[in-house]
């Protein structure tokens, strides 16, 4: 019953008057956000981090749920509604969402969109609750070398097993390698790759990287190859509330997207892409109607949307209990948990057991805000989307001006926000993932730390990774994880020309 | 996710070219990364997994990244420019009047930050960036973007206690 106590307890810091007003105006200022096109989750939160400042961190985290779980939201929005997938987890939402709506059933599809989002969240977050205190006990059993593997697993899967090219990823998540190398090392004291500049003593802030990537890399590709016969919103039509043929045909989607979302998620390799496309790809299969996908299936909605939603909330326990993010917004939440001094892991659930439970029940929380605000606020946020072009990313590199300048108040901050934002739009225009970089930036340093301890530990003796049991397993599913998909890929090349 | 049409040849030369240039790229941050780590100072006591150790693999590995992607685009594994957006025509060639527009609105945003303040320089960032972007009303978009900065500039100093420059409006607020 030790977690059903310490979620008791949760609620009872969450459901404070002020920190329901702080998760409210999360939930609020995350759907806002999210729902700008070409800003997904990732950019969101990163945009958004600023926000959250200056509150004490339980507050911090509250609200910070909510933006995340709001951006998820938002994002689905419009991706049905116009086509764009603002990261690679949407996709296949944006390919059935679209077809429904301009079938007249967008409605539909954003009601079970929102509705199975809520009930994939909420499960998840159960799910959640239940196995965090028990990955809790796991991770107490591990030392460094374990870390260290599981890292270079996370490492491998983000960059190799998704994406049209393994180098690709590669390229990326080494770039974020580099990047994570500069300012002191942690455990001599040195200073490297910092140029004499004093102001990157401290390393590169995470969110530097992301909002450069992301925010001011993309305006740069879009503003080179500006499209002048853009899609127009499909304007949104149909009752919100779903037919009973709709139900009966979203509901088992909805628990089928959350049964491989949340697992899949919850692995320290996770990450949301997987999971949805399993989830197509069996709605497909399992359907009575799928000469229906690719037209605009239902079931190619409601699926893929839950299992996002429920891999996002999986994300949540290897970052919590292993301090271990496998996406770029966790990665950036990661971050966030170290601004204030706090190191996610399992020690956190003993000494901020408070923070850590509070922050979970705000997750049922802000699913259940999110419900209420979605299906009737609906048409207030399709008007976000007819934004003209010109005014939105105008709007974006305003907000990433802000967002890197006050995180030190400092200029130098600006010039690199600058650099990796040049570099974000060479990566975009050579279809160079950004996600693996992201994520570089935050676990490089964390791997080093790791690997440097392991072979202290040893005396030098590089043994010490393929001697330990569990070390040496994960290690082999992170070394299949590159070579597989090379090898598929390889194969295939021989079949056709691509 | 399926790429379009097969580029035509001449199209596709350029590519090789400019994805070899891209192999080099990485093949020099790599070397950069390298040569950068033989100035980190090493105590004598840390020198056998010192500081230089991580960075010598980073290095490493770009070099051997880069190498592959040339072998890789050399054994004809194209694949192109990114996929699709909805604001973004991978077809069209670089647009660099548009790009160098919005590059000289965030270095003018840079300079002026610390001097004119936050609210000022976020207006002008906002308008240069707008027109760099196809929009021909400048004194509306003016106007907007001082609206939009004034609007974060207080919700930020006064709601959230955060600090931001003030600049040439010191004292106005």
């Amino acid at each position: 019953m030790g977690a059903l106590g310490d979620l008791a307890r949760g609620f009872e810091v969450a459901l404070t008057p002020e920190n329901l007003l702080w998760a409210f105006v999360g939930v609020l200022l995350g759907t806002v956000v999210g729902v700008l096109p070409g800003i997904g989750p990732a950019l969101t939160v990163a945009l958004l981090l600023p926000v959250t400042f200056s509150l004490d961190p339980v507050s911090a985290f509250i609200m910070f749920a909510g933006i995340y779980y709001g951006g998820m939201y938002g994002g689905s929005t419009t991706s049905i509604l116009l086509n764009t997938p603002g990261e690679s987890a949407s996709i296949i939402t944006a390919i059935e969402g679209n077809r429904m709506a301009r079938k007249g059933r967008g409605a539909a599809a954003l009601a079970t969109a929102a509705i199975g989002s809520f009930v994939a969240g909420t499960i998840a977050t159960i799910g959640l609750t239940f196995l965090s205190p028990v990955m809790v006990d796991v991770a107490l059993e591990f030392g460094p070398a374990e870390y260290f593997a599981l890292i270079v697993l996370a490492f491998s899967t983000i960059s190799a097993v998704l994406g049209r090219s393994v180098v690709r990823g590669l390229i990326s998540l080494f770039l974020g390698l580099a990047i994570g190398l500069v300012g002191i090392d942690t455990l001599t004291g040195q200073s490297r790759f910092t140029f004499g500049i004093p102001q990157l003593l401290n390393g590169i802030d995470v969110v530097t990287v992301a909002v450069g990537l992301f925010a001011v890399g993309e305006t740069f590709w879009v503003a080179s190859r500006l499209r002048h016969d853009r899609d127009q919103v499909v304007p949104v039509r149909g009752s919100i509330w779903m037919t009973r043929e709709e139900w009966r045909r979203s509901w088992k989607a909805w628990l089928r997207g959350t049964a491989l979302g949340f697992p899949i998620g919850a692995l320290p390799a996770g990450g949301a892409e997987i999971p949805t496309f399993l989830s197509y790809t069996i709605e497909k299969q399992l359907s009575q109607h799928p000469e229906e996908f690719g037209n605009g299936a239902i079931e190619g909605v409601a699926g893929p949307e839950a299992a996002n939603n429920a891999s996002a909330a999986g994300v949540l326990v290897p970052l919590l209990t292993l301090g271990l993010p496998t996406s770029a917004t966790a990665a950036i939440m990661l971050a966030a948990f170290q601004r204030y001094g706090l190191q996610p892991g399992p020690l956190l659930f003993e000494r901020n057991s408070e923070l850590v439970w509070g922050l979970i029940a705000s997750l049922y929380i802000g699913n259940v805000m999110l419900l209420v605000l979605n299906l009737p606020l609906v048409g207030l946020w399709v008007r976000l989307l007819a934004i003209p072009r010109p005014y939105l990313y105008a709007g974006i590199l305003v907000l990433a001006g802000l967002g890197t300048y006050s995180l030190n108040r400092s200029t130098v901050d600006l010039v690199v926000l600058y650099i990796i934002g040049a570099v974000g739009f060479l990566m975009r225009r050579f279809d160079i993932p950004v996600a693996p970089a992201v994520v570089g930036v935050v676990l490089g340093p964390m791997a080093e730390d790791h690997f440097r301890r392991a072979l202290q530990i040893s005396r030098g003796d590089y043994s010490v990774f393929v001697t330990r049991p569990i070390s040496l397993a994960i290690l082999i599913v992170a070394a299949l994880a590159i070579v597989v998909p090379v090898l598929i890929r390889r194969s295939r090349g021989r079949g056709d020309s691509r | 996710m399926e790429r379009g049409d097969q580029p035509d040849s001449s199209r596709s030369r350029t590519e090789i070219v400019a994805e070899l240039a891209l192999a080099v790229g990485v093949v020099a941050i790599g070397a950069l990364v390298l040569w950068q780590t033989n100035e980190i100072r090493v105590a004598p006591t840390y020198s056998r997994i010192g500081p230089r150790v991580v960075p010598t693999i980073v290095g490493a590995g770009l070099i051997l990244l880069g190498l592959w992607l040339a072998a890789d685009v050399l054994t004809g594994h194209l694949t192109g420019p990114s996929e699709e957006s909805e604001d973004a025509d991978p077809t069209l060639p670089t647009d660099w009047r548009t790009v160098g527009l919005l590059a000289a609105s965030l270095v003018v945003y840079l300079l002026l930050i610390e001097r004119a303040g936050f609210v000022i320089a976020s207006a002008l960032l906002f308008t240069g960036a707008a027109f760099a972007m196809g929009s021909r009303h400048p004194i509306r978009d003016a106007l907007l973007g001082l609206a939009v900065a004034v609007v974060l500039y207080i919700g930020f100093t006064e709601g959230l206690d955060l600090r931001l420059p003030a600049g040439w409006l010191e004292g106005i607020s």
